[in-house]
């Protein structure tokens, strides 16, 4: 049995895995923000890579001089813990960019009170499966050749019995990587054929 | 660049729950240290969210910018190293140092047997037949 810990699927390797760039810069992608005022939207379904392009974008507002402050909502979690807001509203400015993962969770109301309060904040960009509250920033997409290359980033190589099951997992998953790479996982754990050549 | 070492004395890579473990932590840095410690903590890695507790830390008093200091921490009772196919729980101990935030850390394994517990392995042992 392969212990967790070996798993080259781990959450903390696929956290670890750089976000691939496709057809602009990282300079480009932050000009473009600032021609937005610097309120924008990560759009993209789930397993797209919006939440990994969120974290690699972070340190580079932080370059920028942005006292960059973190919200994240999920299916799990719809609403804003009470403390963690007030703190935010307390002292918003304009050194202040919002980074907010998981926007959809707010319905239009509570979106609208949303939008109003940040208005002091220097920036704003969140993350969407659909377009619309916010210009987009960026569209995040994936392909099999997109997965091809993160399976052998984590695998060091990639066989052609993992690219087979590659295609298998895309298509299953639609495209959804998180959950393709979940399921990486739990064939490694049980030691499947699927690894060997 | 700041260099960061931090070891476990004789190299001891298992430990039983409360016994001594003793290091030592060495350091250099490039500007004046705010504050350097040792953390004693375990995390988990696998499928899914990590979970990390620091049990316990000691600051080293007046840092300097090129220092080693010894250290030494009582294990806890629980919990045990342990691995599955879905989350293995690793103790460690770690070198902090502030304001540059650099670290190092050495793993150690902290059971009854000296060895990692595998749950596969006691699962095999405690099923009937």
């Amino acid at each position: 049995m392969l212990r967790a810990r070996d798993n080259p699927f781990a959450s903390e390797r696929l956290h670890a895995l750089r976000f691939r760039l496709r057809g602009v810069t990282w300079e480009g992608l932050l000009e473009r923000f600032a021609a937005l005022g610097h309120r924008g939207s990560l759009v993209g379904p789930e397993g797209s890579g919006k939440t990994t392009l969120l974290g690699a974008l972070l340190p580079r507002f932080r370059e920028l001089g942005f006292n960059v402050r973190q919200l994240r909502l999920t299916r799990d979690q719809p609403r804003f813990q009470p403390p963690a807001l007030d703190e935010l509203w307390r002292d918003l400015g304009s050194h202040d960019l919002i980074l907010l993962d998981g926007a959809e969770q707010l319905g239009p109301l509570r979106w609208r009170g949303f939008l109003r309060r940040t208005r002091p904040a220097g920036g704003l960009l969140i993350t969407l499966h659909r377009a619309g509250r916010l210009p987009t920033l960026l569209e995040c997409g994936t392909s099999p050749e997109l997965l091809d290359e993160l399976v052998a980033d984590l695998l060091g190589e990639l066989t052609p019995a993992a690219r087979r099951r590659n295609r298998e997992l895309f298509q299953r998953h639609a495209g959804n990587l998180r959950l393709v790479l979940r399921d990486w996982y739990d064939c490694c754990a049980a030691g499947t054929e699927a690894l060997d050549r | 660049m700041n260099e960061l070492k931090i070891g476990i004395l004789e190299d001891q890579a298992a430990f039983r729950p409360g016994e001594l473990l003793r290091g030592g932590a060495g350091w250099q840095v490039g500007e004046p240290p705010r504050s350097v410690e040792t953390r004693l903590f375990w995390y988990t890695k696998g499928k899914g969210t990590e979970d990390v507790e620091v049990v316990a830390t000691e600051s080293f008093e007046r840092p300097q910018m090129q220092d080693a200091r010894p250290f030494e921490f009582r294990l806890p009772a629980a919990p045990y190293s342990f691995s599955g196919k879905l989350i293995s729980l690793i103790w460690a101990v770690e070198l902090v140092a502030q304001p540059s935030g650099d670290a190092a850390r050495v793993e150690f394994v902290l059971s009854p047997t000296g060895h990692e517990i595998l749950l596969h392995e006691a699962a095999n042992a405690t099923s009937p037949g």
